[in-house]
């Protein structure tokens, strides 16, 4: 045992080392797990289904007046749950123009006469177009508007 | 086995280090994902306000306004005045009543207990029949103030 062999040759490894891409895209998972969520403005709900929904990127911007109408009847204006008889005055602070659109995120198995409640106090705000926010329906064959 | 040339052991290895080039196109894509997020969809809807003037608006046997009843448990009906239709007849229906109108404007009321998610489709069967106003019966509005 005088001379030991060196045999590292043998076996090096010609596959690529995947740990640091899995690293990196853990991290990356975990970031749009925490950004998602924030991307969202106002209350989250599950949204109605409809074939054909107009484009509304106005409910997307930083000013947008979103209500949201839970399943239960809770009213949420933005991120904060409100009382219904206080949202009048609450969108009339918040309206900047006349011809705002007041945007109204309710819950598919929300009652309509919740819905047509909040649309009415909204409305005694000075409002006079809503924007009824639903999702596309994912179906194949229905062509977007 | 003199020549074993390129074997398993040994040898440079000719693969591409693909692991930069993996993390570079993930931040690409995330890069996309952020700057293009999804568009809120939504149905327009108007609640007309009040007029100034007091005076009641003139009567016309021509407005069309469409009704979902029912108590939300039991399938609803829809009716268009007073002619009992489907979701599926609907749009057929309002194309031939609005087909030799100038003015494409409809009303939507709905029973307190109807799930928002029909008076949604109701809504967005009339945008798809090219009903250009939908307006929202509310109780305030039926009740003039």
């Amino acid at each position: 045992m005088a001379l030991q062999v060196r045999n590292e040759g043998a076996n090096v490894q010609s596959s690529i080392n995947v740990t640091p891409m899995v690293d990196v895209m853990l991290v990356l998972l975990i970031i749009f797990m925490v950004v998602t969520p924030m991307l969202q403005h106002g209350h989250p709900v599950e949204m109605a289904k409809v074939d054909h929904p107009e484009n509304m990127p106005d409910a997307d911007k930083e000013d947008a007046l979103l209500v949201a109408v839970q399943r239960d009847g809770k009213v949420y204006f933005g991120n904060d749950p409100v009382d219904p008889a206080a949202l009048t005055q609450k969108v009339k602070d918040k309206l900047a123009a006349k011809a705002q659109v007041v945007f109204v995120r309710a819950d598919k198995r929300a009652k309509y006469g919740v819905v047509a409640d909040t649309v009415d106090n909204i409305r005694a705000a000075g409002v006079d177009q809503i924007g009824l926010l639903t999702d596309r329906k994912q179906t194949p064959g229905a062509p977007p508007r | 086995m003199g020549m074993a040339i390129g074997g398993k052991s040994g040898g440079p290895t000719a693969d591409m280090n693909v692991t930069p080039m993996i993390d570079v196109l993930l931040v690409l894509i995330i890069i996309f994902m952020l700057i293009t997020p999804l568009t809120p969809h939504g149905l327009q809807a108007l609640v007309p306000q009040p007029p100034k003037d007091k005076t009641p608006p003139p009567e016309n046997d021509r407005t069309v306004v469409v009704q979902v009843l029912g108590n939300g448990s039991s399938p609803s009906t829809i009716k268009i005045n007073q002619d009992d239709v489907t979701l599926e007849t609907l749009e057929g229906r309002l194309t031939d009543i609005f087909k030799l109108r100038a003015e494409k404007i409809m009303f939507v009321r709905a029973d307190q207990d109807i799930p928002f998610e029909q008076v949604a489709q109701v809504i967005d069967v009339a945008h798809s029949a090219g009903v250009d106003k939908v307006g929202l019966v509310t109780k305030n509005i039926e009740a003039g103030h």
